[in-house]
């Protein structure tokens, strides 16, 4: 894109040498302490947390252990459904109120928005005890609902993300909507919808692995009820009072990262599509 | 249906009905998760409450406590406030940066975007804990490999003064989500204005200054607010790094003893929140904190949004 | 506008007010009285404990007993829990039963507030008595004259030290006096040619592993708090005693020498833990420690020993901490619940196959001498420690651990150096303590 200018082939050999020159040496900065716990889940319990990092004997072993010593399967099929349900129902509500804020002209408009972004400044530490007893009453603990359902009311940090995203439209398109007829929610969902495409993915993913490796919450929420347990409660099983059983627990944290890698690996072409459509229109 | 253009009563209240299926459901949440919590937390500052018997009123007792007697509050926020000069700007450029370098590859795009995003996938005790170890001085293998070149490397996590910039690197290590943000914000830059700007002769920097930052300063001032709140909320990682640094991986019982290590420079104002709150049983001044604390967040949001509003020329 | 401001306040209090009542009151029945006697034990009763792994099984393995003599209590067991879990749900109503504790942190708390019942009526009615477990274990279970729980097992701190390198010095017995253990901590350091420390005799730094003014008190006989309730820090002349003794042998090597030769040792709870590396020749450590030595380095001579003291009456103590066991007071058949505390606290039989099974101290006299208990010379050096009347533990309060980490605070500013009036830092200790206990109610 910076190389819209003309420039010389040298100068341009120059420009690939030193971009990626500085692409490989961040990755591998960005990838040392993944390579530490790969390296880690390779090794005896009493080698992990020792300053010898590279696996005395190999034991590939380790993996099919953490599988066996926990139900990780049904534990990651519940992780999936809270955070599939999560992120729809986030979506479900977050979009239109972002669009609301950010392209419709209503009285209270900037006041909601300031409110919104309040709702992430309470610290959980204190907003915890009266949240648990709200959802004591309607008897929900022990399930992931509580986590859940909020959701259906939207998410501060995404909508506020998603209306960020969304004044960057210009208004011609929408104003082109509307004059051919189309209510708000049409507009929403013919125009807004596809140009937002990059935002909205940002947001979903967001959420999706927020909800994947949340600990504390599915924690308040489930720790008596095994059958609602998430990874993140998982893994915690691999540790006791006195004793932390590193191998397992590096082992399990690299699987189950297996999958939201691979799922972003692919979502990034939401990315490429979206700058395609501005890219025509614009 | 109706245009939008229709005017009159009817239509005046058709379109706020209209505008309240947008917004209703979170106009619900506000209630049930802004205005609840917050005036739970109000009320709680001004009583004395154990979580089993009914809170008993004590007045100022313990916003006194929290303003003028417990010198750790203050080391606390200090703290806090330092992280959150040094963080926001640090991950804010850095992804921005990181942003920049990654548009600018053809491509290997994909391959890198999720390298340098994995480490803001794993879960964060996890990669505290594995990131600490890396820069263990002794026994590292980072300071190892300084050693190789001749270079002392500092003490990192143990060492008072380096702690805190530890912990940002520690952040900027993590800058994967807000670099993703980045990434779609550049991509949304239409082609055509940074055409234009070529041809009127402008070179890099006031293609970025006058084109890209102008365009992306929505999202900016995104990543500015939400990098205040958080890093005002900072917990989870600082309080992993101080006890693996300090020698304890600890598993169970009692984090909160080695919170702070080295010499309380990594306590922050959420962990002693915490530590007063659920530690010492000091319900109250746990809210009395909570409360200050959205308040200095409120005001450092609306001094923001009135900053960026003079920067993007009047739009939000 | 001064009109519509006190109506606004006045509203805003009354919500506050209605919203605290819908929230925070859970059912606050008055307690029920108890049957007079033996009742038999019916009813579903739900145990929440912290266990994980083997030790949760080694649990399991004793309940199943308790199951075979009470068939009438059904018993539903979940363990991984840890505290803050446990208060949250019992505020709100959601709570087990009956809990184990990790820590005697929340017996204040619980005691007070009420949230764990008095089990003294319990324990008078069936004439339980409570002489067969220590003083120390009986003092941190109860709190203000509430016995709201008992003691689950326990552990003891103790000194351990590196039999070869006692060998190589020429020293055969461990230190008895604190006076003995700073000679041989400096007989024991080695130093490289620039003066680094490349292995201490002792590392005396507070915070480093278990180095802890709660586990060191007992070497003195420090005393945490007043009977009434208030910091005894400022004025027990024993701390000044134990700190200006710490000083001495932290100056000794030098504080920032010391900083950086603790910055490059192991993990605690890794194979490279400083003890088995052979990088210090001695350490205060719990009754654990021989556990993980034996399999992760069992190349390594040790031996262990009470603390040493300042004065030889004193001789023979350690410090004692352990987990404590309640039954919640919204618990739905309280008998059912008692009976299996007292199954597991009192009864010799079980308190012995629990030690066996996760390697802890028993709690009663009668177990920790009963025959059945697995117990290697080593592992009765720490049986005794508990045992002995010299042993000190952290007393319950109104703050939790409050007092020990205000006191800490001070400590960190004691030992580097920035701190340097012992009085007036001990004083303000006290100052800050008593106000967070007056808060606390």
């Amino acid at each position: 894109m910076t190389q819209s200018i003309p420039s010389g082939r040298g100068h341009h050999m120059l420009g690939f040498v030193a971009r990626h020159a500085i692409g490989i040496a961040m990755a591998i900065m960005f990838l040392a302490p993944i390579v530490f716990l790969l390296l880690t889940s390779f090794m005896t319990s009493d080698q992990t947390l020792t300053a010898n990092m590279w696996p005395q004997s190999w034991h590939p072993e380790n993996y099919v252990e953490a599988f066996r010593k926990t139900p990780l399967l049904r534990f990651i099929g519940n992780t999936f459904l809270y955070a599939i349900l999560a992120t729809g129902f986030m979506l479900l509500a977050s979009v239109p109120a972002a669009y609301a804020l950010a392209k419709l002209r209503w009285r209270g408009r900037n006041a909601t928005m300031v409110l919104i972004i309040c709702m992430m400044m309470l610290p959980p530490q204190v907003t915890t005890v009266p949240l648990y007893m709200m959802w004591a009453n309607t008897g929900l603990t022990g399930t992931l609902w509580p986590l859940i359902l909020p959701m259906l009311a939207g998410d501060a940090f995404s909508i506020f993300l998603l209306r960020q995203f969304l004044v960057t439209i210009p208004d011609e398109y929408l104003d082109a909507a509307r004059i051919d007829g189309c209510g708000e929610w049409r507009t929403l969902l013919r125009v807004i919808l596809p140009m937002a495409r990059p935002g909205i993915a940002a947001a979903a993913m967001f959420q999706f692995f927020y909800a994947w490796n949340d600990y504390y919450g599915p924690f308040l929420y489930t720790s008596e009820n095994q059958d609602a347990w998430t990874i993140s409660l998982g893994l915690a099983s691999f540790r006791s009072l006195h004793h932390v059983e590193w191998h397992l627990v590096s082992a399990a944290t690299l699987l189950t990262m297996v999958p939201v890698i691979v799922l972003f690996f692919f979502a990034q072409k939401a990315f490429v599509q979206g700058v395609t459509l501005t890219g025509v229109k614009g | 249906m109706p245009t939008a253009a229709s005017q009159g009563g009817a239509g005046r209240v058709r379109r706020s009905l209209v505008t309240l299926t947008f917004i209703g459901p979170a106009l619900i949440g506000i209630l049930i998760f802004l205005v609840y919590p917050l005036v739970a937390a109000v009320y709680f500052s001004f009583t004395r409450f154990d979580m089993f018997n009914p809170p008993v009123w004590v007045g100022l007792d313990f916003w006194e406590y929290v303003l003028f007697d417990d010198p750790t509050v203050r080391i606390a926020a200090k703290n806090t406030l330092v992280f959150v000069l040094l963080m926001v700007p640090a991950r804010t450029v850095g992804a921005l940066l990181t942003a920049m370098l990654l548009n600018a590859m053809k491509r290997s795009r994909s391959i890198y975007r999720t390298l340098y995003y994995l480490p803001a996938l794993a879960p964060p005790v996890t990669a505290t804990i594995a990131f600490v170890l890396l820069l263990k001085p002794g026994t590292g293998p980072v300071n190892t490999l300084l050693a190789q070149f001749g270079l002392e490397g500092p003490g990192w996590f143990n060492d008072p003064d380096w702690a805190k910039a530890s912990l940002t690197l520690l952040a900027l290590w993590g800058v994967g989500d807000l670099m993703i943000i980045f990434v779609a914000a550049l991509l949304d830059v239409p082609q055509a204005l940074y055409e234009a700007a070529s041809l009127d002769g402008a070179g890099r920097w006031h293609r970025f200054r006058y084109v890209t930052l102008p365009t992306i300063s929505p999202v900016l001032l995104f990543a500015t607010i939400t990098g205040v709140i958080g890093t005002f909320n900072y917990f989870t990682q600082a309080a992993v790094a101080g006890s693996v640094a300090s020698g304890q991986v600890t598993s169970g019982s009692g984090i909160a003893g080695t919170f702070g290590y080295p010499e309380n420079s990594t306590l922050t104002y959420p962990m002693r929140l915490y530590s007063i709150g659920f530690g010492n049983n000091l319900f109250g001044a746990a809210n009395v904190m909570a409360v200050i604390l959205f308040v200095v967040s409120m005001t450092a949001t609306i001094i923001l949004l009135r900053r960026f509003k003079t920067f993007s020329g009047g739009d939000s | 506008m001064q009109r519509l401001l006190n109506r606004r306040t006045t509203m805003m209090v009354g919500i506050a007010a209605a919203l605290a009542v819908v929230t925070a009151c859970t059912p606050t029945e008055a307690p029920k009285p108890i049957a007079t006697s033996g009742v038999e034990p019916t009813g579903a009763v739900e145990l929440w404990h912290f266990f994980t792994d083997r030790e949760a099984k080694a649990l399991d393995e004793t309940l199943a007993k308790f199951k075979a003599k009470y068939p009438k209590v059904t018993l539903t067991v979940k363990g991984g829990q840890d505290d803050a879990k446990v208060t949250t749900a019992i505020g709100a109503g959601t709570g087990p039963d009956m809990a184990i504790s990790y820590s005697t942190d929340i017996v204040g708390k619980f005691c007070a507030a009420g949230a764990w019942v008095d089990l003294n009526p319990y324990l008078q009615r069936d004439g339980v008595d409570l002489n067969a477990i220590p003083q120390v274990a009986r003092s941190y279970t109860e709190f203000r004259g509430k016995r709201c729980t008992m003691p689950f097992l326990a552990d003891a701190y103790g000194f351990y030290f590196n039999k070869g390198m006692f060998a190589e010095a020429g020293l055969t017995e461990a230190p008895k006096t604190l006076a003995e253990l700073s000679e041989m901590a400096k007989k024991l350091t080695k130093r490289s040619a620039d003066g680094t420390i490349e292995r201490a005799g002792f590392l005396p730094l507070f915070g480093f592993y278990e180095n802890s003014p709660s586990h060191f008190a007992p070497m003195v006989g420090a005393k945490w708090l007043n009977d009434d309730g208030t910091s005894a820090i400022g004025s027990d002349p024993a701390w000044k005693e134990l700190l200006t003794w710490q000083k001495e042998l932290v100056d000794w090597y030098g504080y920032d020498k010391l900083e950086k030769f603790r910055a490059s040792l192991g993990d605690e709870w890794s194979a490279d833990n400083a003890f088995h590396k052979g990088k210090v020749a001695m350490a205060v450590d719990g009754e654990w420690r021989m556990a993980f030595l034996k399999d992760q380095a069992p190349n390594v001579e040790f031996g262990v020993a009470p603390l040493p003291v300042n004065k030889a009456e004193r001789a023979g103590a350690g410090y004692i901490s352990g987990n404590v066991i309640g039954v919640s007071r919204t618990a739905r058949n309280p008998e059912a619940a008692w009976a299996l505390i007292k199954f597991l606290t009192t009864e010799t039989d079980s308190i012995v196959d629990l030690s066996n099974g996760i390697r802890n101290v028993p709690t009663t006299t009668a177990a920790l001498t009963s025959p059945r208990l697995t117990a290697d010379p080593a592992f009765k050096v720490f049986l005794d420690i508990f045992a002995n009347p010299n042993s000190g533990t952290t007393p319950p309060s109104a703050i939790g651990p409050g007092y020990q980490e205000t006191f800490s605070e001070f400590l960190q500013g004691w030992q580097s150096g920035t701190q340097k009036d012992l009085s007036a830092g001990l004083a303000d200790v006290d100052v800050r303590v008593n106000k967070m206990i007056k808060l606390a109610g």
